[in-house]
């Protein structure tokens, strides 16, 4: 039986910003059906990892080949992606399609009900909090039912019950056979639902164990 | 790209039109301009034809300035950007959608321009008005074109309005020229018609120019990089 394919899969990669080298010599492979965290300290260039993922930028040496179409990647950095200035359905329907989804009506009314948004539909995401708001970020993730999760920091100002969302979220992702990548300053939490621990230390990346519940 | 293109032109007229973002300050600088020089009018003076097309057209180029900084910037708020460079549309559908959401704009600020410069400065509609008409259709298009993309290079400066201000006027001196004179010839009683037809392929070279431009150039300066 043939090898699985990765997903996304860095081979050799280097990214420098000016004379300041960022990492280099990073290889990993992310398959279908797993959860990879992303720890690191601040600045050791974890968001530029997820960017590179992403293809928001390319990699000053190396390769990073996705196997995935850019309409099923998802990503949700810091910031929201979000018009403040629409409601939280014109926003979604925007994204849906300008993406191509078919009968985004549908599916807008979908996702909003997952993050349970439903009842704030008509309101402007300007309005909402930073947990509201991260909730309608994954809203818009979830519209192109991504093979290919990119997660940075995600659970930042989410409560306990949209922490708990976003894990069955990510989780039900899993079993769909999506890849995660997901950055995390919280490894002992995370790693509940994680298979595979990534560090970025010292410019390179490295694999470590998870830690023991 | 026809798709994602026209999803983001409505999305930015659903901003600016039913949420009101950012058309108020383009309308006043361009209504100001003209009253401001209707003032250097006596009573019942009249500006010459030229005079006042170059008026209608200078409103119009700040407008433009102003709507393409704030179409370009409300993808800034939340770096909305990135998720744009991420849809399964080639990065021109943004040029093409802001291009087309700005032109949209730019015509209905000039629907309150032209009463404008009716009233404060006097003019009256020539015979030959379908010219002015042509004039703005082709003005308009070709500052859609350009502003889109100028637009788009000064995303993420901090000087933004001085930015596209400094680079964009410049370019735009063989387009204004033609569109006022275009402009002119439907404002006066009797115009000299000889060189109508050069005016009208200027703007048209123009046109072409910044929308070749456009189309090639959009995704050197519209990435993720910061």
């Amino acid at each position: 039986m043939a090898a699985q394919q990765p997903l996304l899969e860095f081979q050799d990669v280097a990214k420098t910003y000016g004379q300041r080298i960022i990492f280099r010599h990073v290889n990993a492979a992310l398959f279908s059906g797993s959860i990879t965290l992303l720890a690191g300290d601040n600045g050791s260039g974890k968001s530029t990892l997820m960017r590179l993922a992403a293809g928001l930028t390319s990699p000053d040496m190396g390769r990073v080949s996705r196997r995935v179409p850019l309409a099923r990647t998802g990503y949700m950095a810091h910031a929201t992606f979000l018009y403040p200035g629409l409601e939280a359905r014109e926003n979604l329907l925007f994204w849906a399609k300008a993406s191509g989804i078919a009968e985004p009506a549908k599916k807008v009314t979908e996702v909003l009900e997952i993050t349970g948004l439903s009842r704030s539909a008509f309101e402007k995401a300007g309005v909402f909090s930073r947990g509201m708001a991260q909730r309608l970020n994954l809203a818009r993730l979830l519209l192109s039912d991504p093979l290919l999760i990119l997660l940075d920091e995600p659970a930042t100002g989410l409560d306990v019950s949209s922490r708990t969302m976003l894990e069955e979220v990510v989780c039900s992702a899993r079993k769909r056979g999506a890849a995660v990548l997901w950055i995390s300053h919280n490894i002992k939490e995370d790693s509940r639902h994680a298979d595979r621990l990534l560090v970025l230390n010292s410019h390179t990346l490295g694999e470590e164990e998870l830690p023991s519940c | 790209m026809l798709t994602a293109a026209i999803a983001i032109c409505k999305k930015d007229l659903l901003m600016v039109f039913t949420h009101g973002a950012g058309l108020a300050q383009a309308l006043l600088l361009g209504l100001l301009l003209v009253f401001l020089f209707s003032l250097s009018l006596n009573a019942g003076d009249r500006l010459s034809p030229q005079a006042a097309a170059a008026m209608f057209w200078l409103a119009s180029a700040f407008c433009q300035v102003l709507v393409f900084n704030m179409l370009y910037a409300a993808e800034e708020a939340e770096k909305a950007r990135l998720g744009l460079l991420m849809l399964p549309a080639p990065v021109q559908s943004v040029w093409l959608g802001k291009a087309a959401a700005g032109m949209v704009i730019l015509a209905a600020a000039q629907c309150v321009f032209i009463p404008a410069v009716f009233v404060f400065l006097g003019q009256k509609m020539g015979e030959f008005w379908t010219l002015s008409l042509a004039g703005i259709l082709i003005g308009d298009l070709g500052m859609a074109a350009s502003g889109s993309l100028l637009g788009a290079l000064s995303v993420g400066q901090s000087g933004r309005e001085s930015l596209l201000s400094i680079v964009l006027f410049p370019l735009l001196t063989p387009l204004l020229l033609s569109v006022v004179k275009l402009a002119s010839f439907g404002l006066e009683a009797d115009p000299m018609l000889e060189n109508a037809l050069r005016w009208i392929g200027l703007a048209v070279a123009f046109d072409s120019i910044f929308l070749g431009a456009g189309l090639v150039l959009f995704p050197f300066v519209y990435n993720g990089e910061d």
